[in-house]
């Protein structure tokens, strides 16, 4: 065999073997959406794969017309949406700060940071429900104190710790700003000091200078850290498990948990439609996020 | 200009203010705060929920002489061991290695196995249950039954192995991910000279790609422990621990020891004991990371 058609040979067997083990693994990964996405579209859907007949919108019609499928969604947008712009609030500043500063206590905050994100969150729900119970009850005081009785109880459903948003948006905030503290400060250390100097021996003072200079430049980095926290908050089931239990305040990862667990009466077609608008907005932030991934693990972030 | 400088650094302090803040209430305290839980009999019925009363170690001699608790241990060492180190590895590295080279459709493949990673967990523990039905109309057992292997109640027969290879699924991309930016690190010319010499492909991975994307793989297995042993809603979703207490996970067991069972002191001790391991292996992870200041 001469050299040329080795080369050739060893280059088409390789493919052959990327290709055939490729495919396997991308049907590992896709075969399991496969029945969520044709009993989404099944008038009669099942537990069990099956030729949709007859084919049908009225799944996911019904989850705006029905069984709060609407409210669950705008519950979910209300808490992830909320408490995405305060992580991007309090990252943005922190993490400006956590670049530019000299003091001594940078590099130990660096490491609690680090530490702080490898707490298991299933670790932390009993002395956080306990926690929020106390502020709750001061909270609960506190708005009986103004209001009279029967506007009491909407008012807590929105500034309640437990079983109310705020408590909640405060809990998703809290866990998804180290990660975005992260990797703002590894971002605003790309960023050259050179901008600031100019600024600053032009006379704009600290906050000025952070709305019209680093602002702008932060987008890129803002953008990142606002995608992995809406990705995280809005999978996670274990907080609004423990936190919620208002059927008004039902978000999607539980309302759709609860529907699956009433055995006689499960309606697959509603649900896998419920699962795939769910889905969506996740799927799409993770589109953009992937490629600043692997950076959230070692290094910057590159715009 | 120090007057200024001096300042400055005082509103640099205010700005990171409202980040230790938030963190430190409702992170790091509860955090501590589940140590001195784990010393009481706190409960949420019952008259002590009124009254925890201080009991000492009494949890944890109760924890480390309660079958339940090893239990979960051992499941949450092999849950992490078979989908984490080994099962997500394995493919992510595989989708990795070959998707370096010029295929086509290469971009779809590479989306296809980064779709399971975007799925929220209870979406994706709805559509395993229905992939691991039982019956023989159910989707595994349909596929299995076209190369003539009977129907099989997988999660009844198999749990602690189905909640592996459930898992291995989620998380394929972010070991490919990983290991895709190790390997696009590695110069290109090493592996050429290499081969001038006369170095198979087999030998090029084994002496010289591998040892290059070490530090990668090191990195990889220490956050994908962590996060796996994270792990609850996925799991609970799929399977709520069952059958029995087969694939009762750590998170799973804190869960029902304190929120089903009500024991809230007891489930602390059990929280104490992950956080001891996590933190253990989050300390090695400031090392390994050389974190720049």
């Amino acid at each position: 065999m001469t050299k040329s058609k080795l080369a050739i040979s060893t280059v088409f067997g390789g493919d052959v073997v990327a290709y055939v083990t490729l495919s396997l693994i991308s049907i590992f990964c896709v075969i399991p959406f496969v029945w969520l996405i044709l009993a989404s579209f099944d008038g009669n859907a099942s537990l069990f794969l099956r030729w949709p007949s007859p084919w049908t919108l009225n799944n996911y019609i019904g989850i705006f017309v029905r069984e709060g499928g609407a409210r669950w969604f705008l519950n979910s947008f209300i808490v992830v949406g909320t408490s995405t712009i305060i992580v991007l609030v309090f990252a943005g500043f922190g993490g400006y700060a956590l670049s530019r500063t000299r003091a001594w206590w940078k590099r130990p905050f660096l490491y609690t940071i680090i530490l702080v994100r490898v707490v298991p969150p299933p670790a932390l729900i009993v002395p956080l429900y306990k926690i929020l119970l106390t502020g709750n009850n001061a909270v609960g005081s506190f708005v009986r104190s103004f209001l009279n009785p029967e506007s009491v109880r909407p008012v807590m459903l929105v500034v309640g710790l437990i079983n109310g948003y705020l408590g909640l948006i405060l809990v998703f905030a809290a866990m998804q700003l180290p990660l975005a503290l992260w990797i703002m400060k590894t971002y605003f250390d790309t960023i050259p000091h050179d901008y600031e100097d100019a600024s600053l021996v032009d006379g704009a003072s600290l906050f000025q200078h952070i709305r019209f200079v680093i602002a702008p430049l932060a987008l890129p980095g803002l953008a990142a850290a606002g995608l992995f926290a809406f990705i995280s908050a809005w999978g996670d089931f274990l907080m609004p498990l423990i936190l919620l239990s208002s059927t008004e305040l039902q978000m999607l990862p539980l309302g759709l948990f609860r529907a699956f667990l009433r055995v006689q009466q499960i309606d697959y077609g509603f649900l896998s439609a419920l699962a795939i608008l769910y889905m969506l907005p996740a799927v799409i932030a993770f589109g953009f996020a992937r490629r600043y991934f692997v950076q959230t693990f070692s290094g910057g972030v590159k715009g | 200009m120090t007057i200024h400088n001096e300042r400055r650094s005082w509103q640099l302090q205010l700005l990171i203010l409202p980040c230790v803040l938030l963190i430190g209430a409702l992170v790091v305290y509860p955090a501590l705060y589940s140590i001195y839980l784990s010393l009481t009999n706190a409960a949420l019925v019952g008259v002590a929920a009124a009254n925890p009363r201080f009991v000492g170690m009494l949890n944890y001699v109760r924890l480390f002489n309660d079958g339940s608790f090893w239990h979960s241990l051992v499941v949450t060492f092999w849950f992490v061991l078979g989908s984490a180190v080994i099962g997500q590895f394995v493919l992510g590295l595989a989708s990795a290695v070959l998707l370096r080279r010029p295929l086509r459709f290469k971009n779809l493949i590479n989306s296809i196995i980064l779709l399971p990673n975007a799925v929220p967990e209870v979406v994706a523990g709805y559509i395993w249950i229905s992939m691991l039905a039982g019956g023989e109309h159910s989707t595994l057992n349909r596929l299995l039954g076209g190369l003539g292997i009977p129907s099989v109640q997988w999660l009844q027969q198999f749990p602690l192995l189905m909640i592996i290879v459930a898992n291995t699924w989620r998380g394929i991309a972010s070991a490919m991910i990983l290991m895709m930016a190790g390997l696009s690190a590695v110069p290109p010319e090493i592996c050429e000279a290499a081969r001038i010499d006369g170095a198979s492909p087999r030998q090029i991975f084994r002496f010289i790609t591998l040892p290059l994307i070490m530090p990668n793989i090191f990195l990889y297995m220490l956050i994908s422990t962590v996060t796996t042993i994270s792990i609850f809603g996925f799991i609970y979703a799929l399977t709520r621990g069952g059958p029995g207490n087969a694939t009762e996970i750590i998170g799973i067991y804190i869960y029902n020891q304190s929120f089903t069972a009500f024991q809230l002191g007891y489930g602390s001790a059990v929280a104490v004991v992950t956080l001891v391991i996590s933190m253990a292996i989050g300390l090695v992870y400031v090392r390994a990371l050389k974190v720049q200041v």
